[in-house]
């Protein structure tokens, strides 16, 4: 079967009605946790991980990568409304979506920002369909040594390219990596680092990691540094419509967006802020009117919500064809996999073909449902800001607790959440990124086991792990990221001397 | 004055980083190891991250002595508080914490209940009366739609043979 039948196929499964539901209260989920600014994607998945005890795998996953596309669309809202980004990605959008709002002009910019996310969203998600398999059906020759070195390029990008320091994406990425070693070793059964707690012997668990991480250090740092802060809404005027000389401004940045979002969520490039901000560039390049931007030009908002939305299609790629996830979102997504006993990877498409498919499928679909929802009921997800920080903060606390605690309804998971949740506290006081100590915490047992299958099967010659051209290849990738920012950071100072 | 005392309390969070990559390398050290000829010591990758984690507290620790003080997390679209208000940070984790002692005793309805009061305290809402009402809607809501819909076990506590 080709993949346009397979894509059929999807279609099929995916239009049940349980399913489109799913699909619907996905849509609703997502673009809410994308309004409300300090609750992102990977936090609501996270929180919603329960529902695999009872929900199928398709109708689950159906529901979590609709909440992934929602929160794009939802955070451009924010971000033009209020200047106020729900997510990462949408912090370009707010330089100019704002300007725009202010000068009246928030309907266009809202509309340019959904229009241009919906195209990029459909475009990308064809490009996943026919690259993703593909990709896999490359990736089974892909050795354990290669693994060792995709891994490493993953945790090597994105500490370096997230947060406000390399050297502090790398402890945050060790200290997730030490997480991950926590209990029993399979191979030889040694109990590590559990410190004679019996407890421990099973693990920390991922989920109760993400969910105090996210929402329990968030709630103690916006308590204890930012309760007084407030929203001021910016009033919007007439329907979320375009002009024609919009829809003319409009069409090639969403084009461009989505060519310069899509690779870049594909290769581990850290999360949609260097996407996003390549766009605005690109735009800012090319426009017949440079001197709107800063100001508000429609062309800044429509480049980088179109590279937000290829990108969140893109980093799909990595984590369905190869297993890798490339950001928080789509780690806590391979979790969700991951508790249905799914592995994704290079036979992913082979051992759960329909399920692949119906996924794929529902992301043509919640893309189409997320125009139809969000244009017309902008003004409600706008009202949504007036819930009370007080209440919004105490809900999202009992339900991170409620869901470390009932993943094995263990006292051992709550001890763990509230030290999590401390730890999250210190490292958003002191710049620490999140993103790779989930990735570490995630990834790291899987690089352990490849990189000893790899010495195992080379009977203990470590010169196996740079022995293939893919692997030479990344290694070769990993020292350009590693040295790269300071050669450039050299030439710019010399350049500046001069 | 402020950018001192931030210093201070990152060099304490750095240097118990570089404490705990220590007492990691030390227990991982003295642990007796099973015998079994394995090609890779189970040892590896602890020893192996506990030094990076030493390595790079260190360097992260010199790094802030010469200056380079970490930017805290801002809060998008706010300007925010410059120091950390202890009073609020200690309500919130009681809150937490208080949910964790009473959710086997009281029930995960009252217990949540507790701790939603305690997060709206720290938010400075005065109306206790209606955060409490509010709190037990939302966690009893929570508790009927997880213990009857989605097959999770909560404890009833308090509540056991009524709901």
């Amino acid at each position: 079967m080709n993949n346009v039948t397979n894509l059929l196929h999807g279609f099929q499964s995916a239009l049940t009605l349980s399913n489109l539901l799913f699909g619907l209260l996905g849509t609703f989920l997502g673009t809410l946790v994308g309004v409300l600014p300090g609750i992102g994607p990977a936090l609501a998945i996270a929180l919603l991980l329960p529902i695999t005890y009872t929900v199928g795998p398709a109708s689950a996953l159906i529901m979590f990568a609709a909440i992934y596309y929602g929160a794009m669309y939802g955070g451009s809202t924010t971000s033009i409304l209020l200047n106020t980004p729900g997510e990462s990605g949408s912090v370009i959008t707010a330089l100019e979506g704002n300007k725009m709002a202010r000068a009246g002009k928030a309907g266009a910019a809202l509309a340019t920002a959904a229009i241009g996310s919906f195209v990029a969203g459909l475009i990308a998600t064809a490009i996943l369909a026919f690259a993703a398999p593909s990709i896999a059906d490359m990736a089974i020759k892909v050795g354990s040594a290669d693994y060792v070195a995709l891994m490493l390029m993953a945790f090597m990008t994105v500490s370096t390219l997230l947060g406000s320091s390399q050297i502090r994406g790398f402890i945050a990425l060790t200290i997730g990596l030490i997480m991950g070693l926590v209990g029993a070793d399979l191979q030889s059964g040694l109990t590590r680092l559990t410190f004679g707690y019996g407890a421990a012997q099973d693990g920390i668990e991922t989920v109760t990691v993400i969910v105090s991480i996210f929402a329990l250090g968030e709630a103690l740092y916006i308590a204890s540094r930012f309760k007084d802060a407030g929203w001021k809404i910016i009033p919007m005027k007439g329907r979320a419509l375009m002009s024609r000389e919009d829809w003319k401004r409009s069409w090639k940045p969403w084009l461009r967006g989505t060519f310069i979002g899509f690779p870049l969520g594909v290769i581990p490039a850290g999360g949609s802020e260097v996407p996003t901000f390549l766009s605005y560039a690109a735009e800012k390049n090319l426009s017949k009117y440079p001197e709107e931007f800063g100001k508000g030009a429609i062309e800044g908002v429509a480049g980088p919500e179109a590279a937000n939305n290829a990108n969140a299609a893109g980093a799909l790629v990595p984590l369905l064809a190869l297993g890798l996830p490339t950001s928080a979102t789509a780690a806590v997504i391979l979790v969700a996999f991951q508790t249905y006993q799914i592995q994704p990877g290079p036979t992913l498409f082979l051992t759960n073909g329909a399920l692949i498919w119906t996924l794929i499928a529902s992301l043509f679909i919640g893309n189409t449902l997320l125009l139809v929802l969000n244009l017309p009921l902008v003004r409600v997800w706008v009202q949504l800001l007036k819930v009370p920080r007080h209440f919004l903060f105490a809900g999202i606390v009992v339900f991170a607790l409620l869901g470390a605690y009932a993943l094995n309804t263990a006292m051992f998971d709550l001890q763990v959440a509230l030290a999590i949740g401390v730890l999250g506290f210190l490292f958003r006081r002191y710049g620490m990124p999140i993103t790779p100590l989930i990735l570490g915490l995630i990834l790291g047992p899987n690089l352990e086991l490849q990189f000893r299958r790899a010495i195992q099967i080379s009977a203990g010659d470590y010169s196996t792990l740079w022995a293939t051209p893919l692997s030479k290849f990344l290694y070769l990738g990993i020292i350009a990221v590693a040295v790269g920012p300071a050669i450039l950071k050299y030439v710019k100072k010399r350049k500046a001397s001069l | 004055m402020q950018n001192k005392k931030s210093a201070k309390g990152e060099l304490t969070f750095v240097g118990s980083l570089f404490l705990l990559g220590l007492i990691i390398a030390i227990t991982t050290k003295v642990q007796e190891m099973p015998h079994l000829n394995l090609t890779v010591s189970p040892r590896l990758f602890p020893y192996a991250f506990s030094i990076a984690l030493m390595g790079l507290s260190l360097v992260l620790f010199i790094n802030i002595l010469r200056g380079d003080i970490a930017e805290p997390e801002g809060l998008e679209g706010s300007t925010g508080s410059e120091k950390t208000d202890l009073k609020v940070f200690g309500i919130v984790f009681l809150s937490l914490l208080a949910f964790a002692v009473l959710i086997e005793p009281v029930g995960f309805a009252t217990a949540g209940t507790a701790t939603f009061v305690g997060v709206t305290i720290a938010f400075d809402y005065k109306k206790y009366l209606r955060a409490a009402l509010v709190g037990f809607i939302f966690c009893f809501l929570i508790y009927f739609t997880f213990t009857h819909y989605l097959h999770v076990q909560l404890p009833a506590g308090i509540f056991k043979g009524i709901v």
